[in-house]
């Protein structure tokens, strides 16, 4: 009985291992890995990546009359319209598990390209792994600067960097004093401390110091933190014109209502990430008003692009929700891939690494604020990529810099938490 | 400087008396069977849950929800314990502590695979808001839920003093054997003992859900906490739980603003550290 | 334990055969990952087993040890051109002395208290180097990718040397497990494991005999904390000293069968391969049934075998006479 149960065990092993390598019959497309976060503690992030990747795929492979690259044919049609498929990976958000499904994507579902992985550590992993492999990875969506300051020939990143946006936010807040003569002298820096949060405070620092701001407080904290009011008591301490915050979702809702408990309220409180969460609003709702964030997409550009809004027609076509700005950012790179492979009119790894150096797709083809996609020949960053600035006005994200592409105006300073609606 | 001295402590008052209603229920299970609930963290996310689902979808407020978050996990915890931990009761302690184990990680990626992974909040409650007294920020949700800690805790206090289940239980707690012998049907009080600690740590969850986002892993960080308060006061003693979770409460908020925020949870560690050093037993443990 | 008898040893050869050729059968580099992650945590499930299983020392900090490792090599590596080697063993000693340190203040605790402690030992250790700014903080290292070789233990066109190389380390592991569960340490371990009093009055250095079997324990996890570095090429706190890892490697020692030699080998077999076939198969969904099947199968395998799925094998052995 004792031996029964043994081998049951050992053959059940067996057959687990072998069922998962075991390679499926593909029928002959144009496989392109993703790695996400699609369980685990973000995985509602990850998940909404997804979305965005899989519609930009569609298009790609589908006859749409939108002026994307692509999407008025069907497939590729220098490799006779041959069809992406995309290949999602589960990351977790661990970089080993980045690492092992790049490889495991690569090598045994044949993938010819990367994208993802929205957790700067992750993508750092994954793309370490498409190096060694010599295969390109194209990035839309982890901010962190030092991605591309490693000198890789595979990796390509398409977004903006936390550099970026945090000099954008010390643009607007020069643009606001000409603008409206209103000054700021004193900022407060408050971050999650993980990569992301702590690359920036380290960008939002330089470039304080470049615009000649004084930094009075610099706050880093656990990003599930139960109970942030000593982080709050020492800003309150600071007295700071304005406020920096780097943070994911779960601390953005909490900082939100700590802030109104203890009736924190700056002149600015300017965000990177958590607070344009598709989740964020529906928790807080009229609490986030007046609330500044950093973005690469919000709806109402459709004012000056109307593609953005047939874009997002598309979308809630599809998922029943408008998009969000993480699912526009990973909406980027199938493009930038199939435009690349297409004009390569190969599926061969350094064929595709020339045609992304040569990538120039213009601005009025894309749902960003972007004059185009170029990548600088030695990093590979998009030379063109910016982010702008949104604020909640209403319980809706509304772009309100750069001042010459705002849909609405500005409201500043910070109106304070009591007698609001 | 002193005012909002006083705002901090006031506030790690707050949340050290959320921690000790968590703490209770822990220290309860484990006082009685010497199983440390693993699952104790997903159970106050069941709690959260509960009450989020009744808010939602029957417009029940979360105070009003208590009674059901209580029945509900006193409920869930009596299962659990009929149908997977008695079964390892005899077995060896390591076996004890991999069940909980297994159990929590089911119980948070079933949360997952029913509600998905994303965040909730219960936006409108009734108690919102805040009370300033002088130069103190109240958060309204936070006092009542201290308040309801308070209550809760002298409820379990009284209960385990006065009544006749409440002092089996501690018969139990105290020497197994001879409660056995004077005819205390332990399974039966294990299994109370374990649906209560779940019911409190179900109040507690209600409590929470008034002012803290819910989703399928928050268990996580609050468990964890709950283990250390245990621990502080001494495993089995409801008192030392009671205390050291305001203690928790107070070092986490205090050395968070005078310190560094990074490190306020590291603090509270090394306080533990330092509690144990020179107690090993905890506060008030036996 | 007792001495192993011929029928073990000669089944241990040939798993170890079989392992040993599984790499060359196979091209699948998913499979090959699976097995490394596997000896890697066998590895660190048997330093625990010398703490936990033998001396009674249940800890949940072992990720501790295996980022202290992991950085020190990594750092040397990467400040002072020191061969990952020399990196390995100076992490390995760093590990000890740690592991010493908080070690000998905690001699006295017991059961649940010490568990606690050694969760937030492990806490404190990485929040200490989330924030510290010398080591990366929370950024991480990025180890250079170097030229492959075995001189600077770095290998990128094929995982076989990883893989026979983690394969020395769990023998290396094993073996110093079971030298010590052979001789007076081990005897004098579980003495101590069964009542700290009476072992006291035995004579027994209790102090002693618990620093000896932390400091092994550390050094061990360490050389697997070196290995990952060296394998993921990226580190940060939130990836190799992060509280889950801990809980894994008890999970694993525990399922296998705490207190045996080959208990944390048969459970990190069992629970690897799982954990990473149920997360390729049903992750990607995002729907979390990959984990519902793994903490189900863990609950089963807890409430149907207690001691440990090693006893199973144990008893097979004995009952075919």
């Amino acid at each position: 009985m004792q031996t029964k149960k043994v081998f049951a065990i050992c053959f059940s092993l067996l057959l687990l291992l072998v069922l998962a390598t075991a390679s499926l019959a593909q029928p002959k497309v144009i496989k392109i890995g993703a790695v996400y976060p699609l369980t685990g503690n973000i995985a509602s992030t990850g998940l909404d990546c997804k979305r965005g990747a899989e519609l930009a795929v569609d298009i790609i492979n589908g006859k749409y009359d939108l002026n994307l690259p692509l999407a008025k044919v069907e497939g590729l049609p220098n490799l006779g319209g041959a069809k992406i498929e995309l290949i999602f990976a589960d990351t977790k958000g661990d970089p080993k598990n980045g690492m092992s499904e790049t490889e495991r994507l690569i090598s045994q579902e044949k993938v010819v390209a990367i994208i993802g992985a929205y957790q700067s550590a992750v993508t750092k992993t994954a793309s370490q792994e498409t190096e060694r492999l010599k295969v390109p990875y194209v990035c839309s969506d982890s901010s962190s600067p030092t991605l591309t300051e490693r000198g890789f020939q595979y990796f390509f990143r398409v977004s903006p960097h936390d550099g970026i946006f945090a000099r954008d936010q010390f643009q607007f807040l020069k643009d606001l004093e000409k603008k409206t003569g209103q000054k700021v002298s004193t900022i407060a820096l408050l971050y999650e401390n993980t990569e992301f949060g702590s690359n920036v405070g380290k960008s939002a620092t330089q470039y304080a110091k470049e615009f000649g701001y004084k930094v009075v407080a610099d706050v880093s904290y656990p990003a599930n933190a139960t109970d942030v009011t000593s982080e709050v008591g020492t800003l309150i301490k600071a007295k700071p014109d304005v406020l920096m915050h780097a943070s994911y979702i779960t601390d953005a809702i909490l900082f939100t209502k700590t802030f109104k408990e203890m009736n924190f309220a700056p002149k600015g409180i300017m965000t990177f990430a958590g607070y344009i969460e598709p989740a964020y609003l529906p928790a807080v709702k009229s609490d986030g008003n007046y609330i500044i964030i950093r973005s690469t997409f919000a709806l109402d550009l459709a004012k000056g692009k109307p593609l953005v809004a047939r874009v997002n027609d598309l979308f809630k076509k599809k998922y029943g929700l408008d998009m969000s700005e993480n699912a526009a950012r990973s909406f980027a790179a199938p493009f930038v891939l199939a435009d690349a492979i297409n004009r390569a009119k190969s599926i061969k790894s350094d064929d595709i690494v020339k045609a992304l150096l040569q990538t120039n797709i213009p601005g009025d083809q894309m749902i960003y604020p972007w004059k185009g996609i170029q990548f600088d020949p030695k990093t590979h960053q998009n030379i063109y990529a910016r982010g702008t600035l949104v604020q909640v006005l209403d319980e809706k994200y509304a772009t309100v810099w750069p001042f010459d592409a705002a849909a609405k105006e500005v409201v500043w300073p910070f109106p304070g938490w009591k007698g609001r609606k | 400087m002193t005012e909002q001295l006083l705002q901090q402590v006031v506030n790690g008052l707050l949340i050290g008396f959320m921690y000790a209603l968590i703490a209770i229920g822990l220290t309860l299970i484990w006082g009685v069977m010497n199983i440390v609930n693993f699952a104790h963290g997903d159970f106050l996310m069941v709690g959260m849950f509960a009450s989020f689902w009744l808010y939602t979808l029957y417009g029940l407020d979360p105070i009003f929800s208590i009674p059901v978050c209580t029945a509900l996990l006193f409920v869930m915890g009596v299962l659990i314990y009929r149908f997977v931990v008695s079964k390892v009761m005899s077995g060896p302690m390591l076996a004890q502590l991999v069940v909980t184990f297994g159990v929590s990680i089911f119980i948070s990626n079933l949360a997952v695979y029913l509600w998905t992974p994303d965040f909730r909040l219960i936006s409108q409650p009734l108690l919102s808001g805040t009370w300033v007294i002088g130069e103190v920020q109240l958060s309204i949700p936070k006092t009542v839920a201290s308040m309801g800690s308070v209550i809760t805790s002298l409820f379990v206090f009284l209960f385990l003093k006065k009544t006749k289940t409440g002092k089996a239980i501690l018969a139990t707690e105290m020497d197994r054997e001879a409660a056995l012998l004077m005819g205390i049907n332990t399974e039966r009080i294990n299994s109370f003992s374990f649906g209560m600690g779940a019911a409190l740590v179900g109040i507690a969850g209600a409590f929470l859900s008034t002012y803290y986002y819910i989703y399928p892993q928050v268990g996580g960080v609050f468990g964890t906490i709950a283990f250390c308060v245990v621990a502080l006061g001494g495993f089995g003693s409801i008192e030392g739980a009671f205390i050291a979770g305001i203690l928790v409460g107070l070092v986490q908020t205090l050395g968070g603003f005078f310190f560094d925020p990074a490190y306020k949870y590291a603090i509270v560690f090394m306080i533990y550290l330092i509690t144990v050093w020179i107690r090993p037993q905890g506060l008030l443990g036996w | 334990m007792q001495k192993l008898t011929l029928k073990q040893i000669c089944s241990g050869l040939i798993a170890l055969i079989a392992v040993g050729i599984f790499p060359l059968l196979t091209t699948n580099t998913f499979a090959q990952h699976v097995m490394i992650l596997f000896f890697m945590f066998g590895m660190m499930g048997v330093a625990w087993n010398i703490m936990g299983g033998y001396a009674g020392m249940f800890s949940f900090g072992q990720v501790a040890f295996f980022g202290i490792g992991a950085y020190t090599s990594s750092y040397l590596l990467i400040t002072y051109q020191v061969t990952p080697w020399v990196g390995l063993i100076v992490g390995g000693l760093v590990a000890a002395l740690v592991g010493a340190a908080i070690g000998y203040p905690c001699s006295n605790l017991r059961g649940h208290y010490f568990a606690i402690a050694s969760i937030a030992f492990g806490e404190i250790v990485r929040t200490h180097f989330n924030n510290w700014k010398l080591i990366g903080a929370a950024e991480g290292l990025s180890l250079p990718m170097l030229n492959e070789g075995f001189k600077n233990f770095m290998f990128h066109s094929s995982k076989l040397p990883y893989y026979y190389i983690m394969l020395a380390f769990l023998i290396i592991s094993l073996l110093v497990c079971y030298l010590i569960s052979t001789s007076k340490v081990g005897y004098y371990l579980r003495a101590i494991k069964e009542s700290h009093d009476v072992a006291k009055v035995l004579g027994i250095n209790v102090v002693r005999y618990r620093l000896i079997a932390i400091m092994t324990s550390a050094f061990l996890t360490a050389m697997a904390g070196t290995f990952y570095a060296q394998y993921v090429l990226y580190i940060d706190p939130e990836s190799v000293m992060l509280l889950p890892i801990s809980i894994q490697i008890v999970l694993i020692s525990m399922l296998g069968g705490a207190g045996s030699v080959m208990g944390p080998v048969v459970g990190a077999a069992i629970l690897l391969p799982i954990s990473e076939v149920t997360r390729v198969w049903l992750g990607h969904k995002g729907t979390g049934v990959d984990m519902l099947i793994y903490g189900f199968l863990i609950t089963l395998i807890s409430v149907y075998q207690p001691k440990g799925v090693w006893g199973l094998f144990a008893n097979m052995g004995k009952r075919a006479k």
